[in-house]
């Protein structure tokens, strides 16, 4: 077995015992997403673990769950379900939010184009992010696709630097930039992070903004060449997903 | 796995399935099944019943959201279930600002209490009768107690290291090669 082998050996380990930090688990689930045979490791340990779990004195639910959990359940839409599209950040009414004013055969293509396989650089790059000593990102965010499968990871470091590492293949048409954006806050609107070169890892220094914080909204959208127009996210999103802050624990 | 874990699997894949179908009642089934024994490992970890109430809820409301996206051969609905419970109890244990929230008497409290969750003497009964118990048995001590503290009690890389009064590294490498001898004997 070589050394990556073992890294991804010991990575499914430490992520089926809980031994993750919070931010490290929740970048293995992106790559565990794309590569069955490790999604499949961690299930075996985690079966094999089963019976400890068993052990715990079984104990009768508090009074009135089932009927909390029902209303709460019933409040919550499902991941990946049937749901009329998200609206884009923009608030700007003259734009319209949607891939109606892109070509149909390169946006068929895009679509296409979101290969299910992992780039083994991403998988190094992951590696390499929990070796990595240097400064700790203050918010992370895996931004999903709009099937909910994961396709890129932002590392926000709150020096109005950002780090985007792509987990899946992304085909952007001719003619076509990917731009990257950040909701601070409901007052300021979208602040764009950059236009990237392509899908490619990149490390993006965007405006004066305030420091990141939990649950702020980061999203990648297709844009005309060289970016938005507007200023305001116009195009059809590629990801998009919530920030979770890094506790550094 | 017994005929009635087995069958007990099987609704539980049925459940989920109905869940990832969009119907509710696929989360009441859960309960039914797997409730009461799922509140006993969250109450294990957290130790206190609004915690572990808390853990339960959020877990049952993910398996909810993210049923839809459970396909595949990757292990079975139940290992699922208590996994995802596993990850809420270790989200409230590491959450920082929530256990600054408590007062020193209840930290305390609740630190004393986890420490009991892995017994020096007597960890057998924490494996059951099972071919996993054996496979502990013939583990080294320390190496077998840093595996039971991560999983049955949720202790992070360096609270174990801490109890064990090794360095982190050591810690990991127990746990690490502890883990391949398990899997070797259990193959």
């Amino acid at each position: 077995m070589n050394g990556f082998q073992d890294d991804l050996t010991g990575f499914a380990d430490d992520y089926a015992l809980g031994l993750m930090s919070p931010a490290a688990a929740e970048l293995f689930e992106a790559v565990m997403a794309r590569d069955p045979a490790l999604a499949e490791r961690v299930a075996h340990l985690r079966e094999t673990l089963m019976p400890l779990d068993l052990s715990a004195k079984p104990h009768a639910l508090p009074e009135g769950f089932a009927a909390r959990l029902r209303d709460q359940v019933s409040q919550t839409p499902q991941d990946g379900a049937v749901v009329p599209p998200a609206p884009v950040l923009g608030s700007d009414p003259t734009v319209a939010p949607t891939p109606a004013n892109l070509p149909a055969a390169p946006l068929r293509r895009w679509m296409a184009g979101v290969a299910a396989a992992l780039v083994l650089g991403v998988a190094l790059g992951f590696g390499g992010a929990l070796q990595r000593p240097g400064p700790e990102p203050v918010v992370m965010a895996v931004l999903l696709g709009p099937d909910g499968q994961p396709r890129a990871v932002v590392s926000d470091y709150g020096n109005d630097t950002a780090q985007i590492r792509f987990v899946a293949d992304i085909d952007v048409p001719q003619g076509y930039s990917l731009q990257t954006w950040t909701l601070p806050s409901a007052q300021m609107g979208p602040q764009s992070l950059g236009v990237l070169d392509g899908p490619q890892a990149t490390v993006l220094h965007g405006p004066d903004l305030p420091a990141p914080g939990d649950n702020q909204l980061y999203e990648i959208t297709l844009e005309p060449e060289g970016g938005s127009p507007t200023g305001r996210p116009t195009g059809p999103i590629i990801a998009k997903g919530l920030a979770a802050a890094q506790s550094g624990v | 796995m017994d005929d009635h874990g087995k069958q007990r699997n099987r609704r539980l894949e049925q459940a989920v399935q109905a869940c990832a179908e969009g119907h509710p009642e696929g989360i009441d089934a859960i309960l039914e099944l797997e409730g009461s024994q799922l509140f006993g490992v969250a109450l294990r970890i957290l130790t206190r019943h609004d915690l572990a109430e808390e853990a339960l809820q959020d877990a049952m409301v993910l398996i909810w959201r993210k049923s839809p996206q459970q396909r595949g051969p990757a292990g079975s609905a139940r290992g699922w279930i208590y996994a995802i419970l596993r990850n809420r109890c270790l989200t409230i244990l590491r959450d920082g600002r929530r256990l600054s929230s408590m007062s020193p008497d209840e930290l305390t409290r609740m630190q004393d209490a986890r420490d009991q969750i892995v017994p020096e003497e007597g960890w057998q009964m924490l494996a059951g009768s099972s071919r996993l118990g054996d496979c502990l048995d013939a583990l080294d001590d320390p190496a077998r107690r840093a595996i039971l503290l991560a999983h049955v009690g949720g202790f992070s890389h360096g609270e174990i290291s801490a109890r064990q009064g090794v360095p982190l590294g050591t810690a990991k490498s127990w746990i690490r090669r502890g883990l391949a001898s398990l899997k070797e004997c259990l193959s």
